[in-house]
């Protein structure tokens, strides 16, 4: 496609190994992903002309943890920066649509997650609604199990559906060096494990995991400069259902998915690789069917967010994985997801394509 | 190094005070009083209320219905050990339980004492506090437990009046959290030279800045600095702007009469560090431009305890502060216009 000054493309992408347990800071971390994408596009620091990140005070347990995380970005002279304390893909999006303002040219996405420092079986209460949840000590396993058993009453899927979800993510995450979890698993021996919350195993979970990641934008032909084949976002949408799930009218299928991916015009075409932000496995079973996406589209070959779950880092990765489809791998159309909040809440989908 | 903490545990502890708006606070009341309502909105009753119709985002209204105390699980989980937020200490299951009366459902604990005995489906009333322990929070119901009699709540689904004014308008929680933060390489470089007496900082070989306390980068230019780069500053330097900090009290505040806070800017440094404490001067007299020097504790007196990621910078208890040298000020128009 010959490219508009209204289209923009992802022309880099690094993420730092994840790691169960850094000594590094987020700010460390920030520089060295930072450092790494902009030396990959060949650019100076100062040709970005938008700076976002995406992390969150109450995972490292630091206040204002983004200030500090600027000293990264190198701001003297000052520069032109911005936060959301959502991952990283959210941070993405800011940047698309700071870039759509036209009077920029390279912008540059973060995502950082300190993870390990906080413990995610109780953390997350403190985000969920404060009258009808947080008092419970709700977390956010036990909102997953919820999702889940629903899921297996319904007749949609079996605890054995989930297993296979997690074998085959974690055979796929053999081939990404930026894999956590991975290997050859059964899934009779997964299904021998112990529940953590009915119908949940331990490998149905997310894993903890610090990482940082980092992409850089361009606008136009710029683009061109930065990255021999960009790939170039033909849609994006992100959408956003009740927070209670107890008042959404059927957690077993993704309302605000199937509309931002009608939105992000998922269905114009085949899709070659989709990434999927699917924190709990069985998720991923209700992420395809919401997308629309059918046998001919490969799910999740760097192992998806099974294969590693920085919170705030793991969307942003989807994001550069499905890129480097088109970047790297040839793909022509790829698909990019992210989750955030409890039961699949919202969803940001998003579409890429390559020259052809 | 012995002396060097590696690992820090925080807790994130604070309580706070919510405002509960007419839709809440009706509910609440309510609840103090051993009834559960819900409200009718878009043509189903949704317990406990909302403010909005979540379909429409229309105000739900003041349509009040009695719902429960029996109600039916439909999807269900179990907790095998609960954690420190978990109202019970032992397993217990939560569930989605659609009251008698109300069209969707609520999440809530189901304590059966087995993981065996839950299942979609079953019948369960709520247990609620004894009316004196009983706040209006939606922890006044301790759990369900399996109903004794399954057939239908008496007066389930009938309107519910509410009083003129409402008895609980506002709701105590609070946060409870704990964090383990280990110590970045940086920090523990900072804190082993703070042991031996000596404040180091790093220089950039790119702009020649030297940064104290190290940050492991120089952001300016936003390149990695390491143990290479490290230089020794002496103890000495400039006070290059403060602050008078009037306390309130709030939970941890154990200061009660105003206190300076001054940005110090050591010889040779071209970063200040930060919330330094002058022990010496009243804090009336605190000005920019006195020369000060650091004030070590004793040897057997330091402890890097203190010294975290979060406190770049910080002498914690290994500097106790820093004392006047005597020298005449510096002009105060020097350290006009830094911003670091």
């Amino acid at each position: 496609m010959a490219p508009t000054e209204n289209d923009i493309a992802i022309v880099g992408f690094a993420q730092l190994p994840p790691e169960r347990r850094t000594n590094l800071t987020e700010s460390d971390l920030v520089l060295r992903s930072t450092r790494e994408v902009i030396a990959q596009v060949g650019i100076d620091k100062s040709e970005i002309g938008f700076t976002v990140s995406g992390s969150c005070d109450y995972l490292s347990g630091q206040g204002f943890s983004f200030v500090q995380n600027t000293d990264a970005y190198g701001m003297v002279p000052a520069i032109n920066e911005s936060h959301v304390e959502m991952d990283g893909a959210f941070a993405m999006y800011e940047a698309y649509v700071r870039l759509l303002q036209g009077d920029i040219d390279i912008a540059m996405a973060v995502g950082v997650g300190k993870n390990s420092n906080s413990d995610p079986s109780t953390l997350f209460t403190v985000e969920f609604d404060p009258y009808y949840l947080t008092p419970l000590g709700t977390d956010t396993w036990t909102l997953a199990a919820l999702q889940a058993r629903a899921l297996i009453d319904s007749g949609k899927a079996t605890e054995r559906d989930f297993a296979e979800v997690v074998a085959r993510n974690r055979a796929n995450a053999k081939s990404n060096p930026f894999a956590q979890v991975k290997g050859d698993y059964s899934v009779d021996e997964l299904l021998a494990a112990d529940y953590v919350r009915n119908p949940l195993r331990r490998h149905d979970l997310p894993p903890t995991t610090d990482q940082a990641a980092a992409v850089i934008l361009a606008r136009g032909k710029r683009a061109y400069d930065l990255c021999e084949r960009p790939a170039w976002i033909t849609g994006i949408d992100h959408r956003i259902e009740a927070h209670l799930p107890t008042v959404r009218k059927d957690i077993t299928t993704s309302v605000s998915t199937r509309l931002a991916a009608e939105a992000a015009g998922v269905g114009k075409g085949p899709i070659d690789v989709a990434e999927i932000h699917a924190p709990f496995s069985f998720q991923e079973l209700i992420l395809r069917e919401s997308l629309g996406l059918d046998a001919s589209t490969e799910v999740n070959p760097s192992g998806g967010a099974l294969a590693a779950h920085s919170v705030m880092t793991v969307g942003l990765i989807r994001v550069g994985e499905a890129a480097n489809q088109i970047i790297k791998n040839g793909k022509n159309r790829t698909l990019a997801h992210t989750t955030s909040g409890p039961c699949l809440q919202q969803n940001l989908v998003c579409v890429m394509e390559g020259d052809q | 190094m012995a002396d060097t903490v590696q690992e820090f545990v925080f807790n994130l502890t604070f309580p706070f005070t919510r405002t509960l708006g007419s839709t809440l606070s009706t509910f609440s009341s309510a609840l103090a009083q051993g009834q559960i309502i819900g409200v009718r909105t878009g043509g189903r009753v949704i317990a406990p209320p909302l403010e909005y119709d979540p379909d429409t985002a229309a105000d739900s209204g003041t349509d009040w219905v009695r719902v429960g105390p029996k109600g039916t699980v439909s999807t269900w989980t179990w907790v095998p050990e609960p954690t420190n937020l978990h109202p019970l200490d032992h397993a217990f299951g939560f569930a989605f339980i659609t009251l008698d009366g109300a069209d969707t459902p609520m999440l809530h604990l189901v304590d059966t004492g087995s993981e065996s005995a839950m299942a979609a489906g079953m019948r369960v009333e709520a247990k609620l506090k004894a009316p004196a322990d009983r706040v209006g929070r939606i922890d006044d119901i301790i759990a369900f437990v399996p109903a004794a009699d399954p057939s239908p709540s008496e007066g389930a689904g009938e309107p519910f009046v509410a009083p003129e004014e409402n008895d609980i308008t506002e709701m105590d929680a609070y946060c409870d959290l704990q964090y383990v933060d280990n110590a970045s390489p940086t920090t523990i470089m900072w804190a082993k030279a703070l042991m031996e007496g000596r404040i180091i900082g790093q220089k950039c070989p790119q702009c020649d800045r030297t940064i104290v306390g190290p940050r492991g980068m120089c952001s300016v230019c936003a390149i990695e600095l390491d143990e290479s780069h490290i230089v020794e500053v002496p103890g000495r330097g400039v006070v290059s702007n403060f602050t008078i900090v009037t306390p309130t009290p709030y939970p941890g505040q154990t200061e009660t009469e105003p206190f300076a806070r001054c940005s110090i800017l050591l010889d040779g440094a071209d970063a200040v560090i930060a919330q330094q404490e002058i022990l010496d001067v009243p804090v009336s007299e605190i000005r920019v431009g006195i020369h000060v020097e650091v004030v070590w504790a004793p040897e057997n007196e330091r402890s890097a305890a203190d010294i975290d990621n979060r406190s770049r910078g910080s002498g914690g208890d290994i500097i106790v502060g820093w004392r006047t040298t005597g020298e005449p000020d510096e002009p105060a128009a020097r350290y006009l216009d830094r911003m670091m």
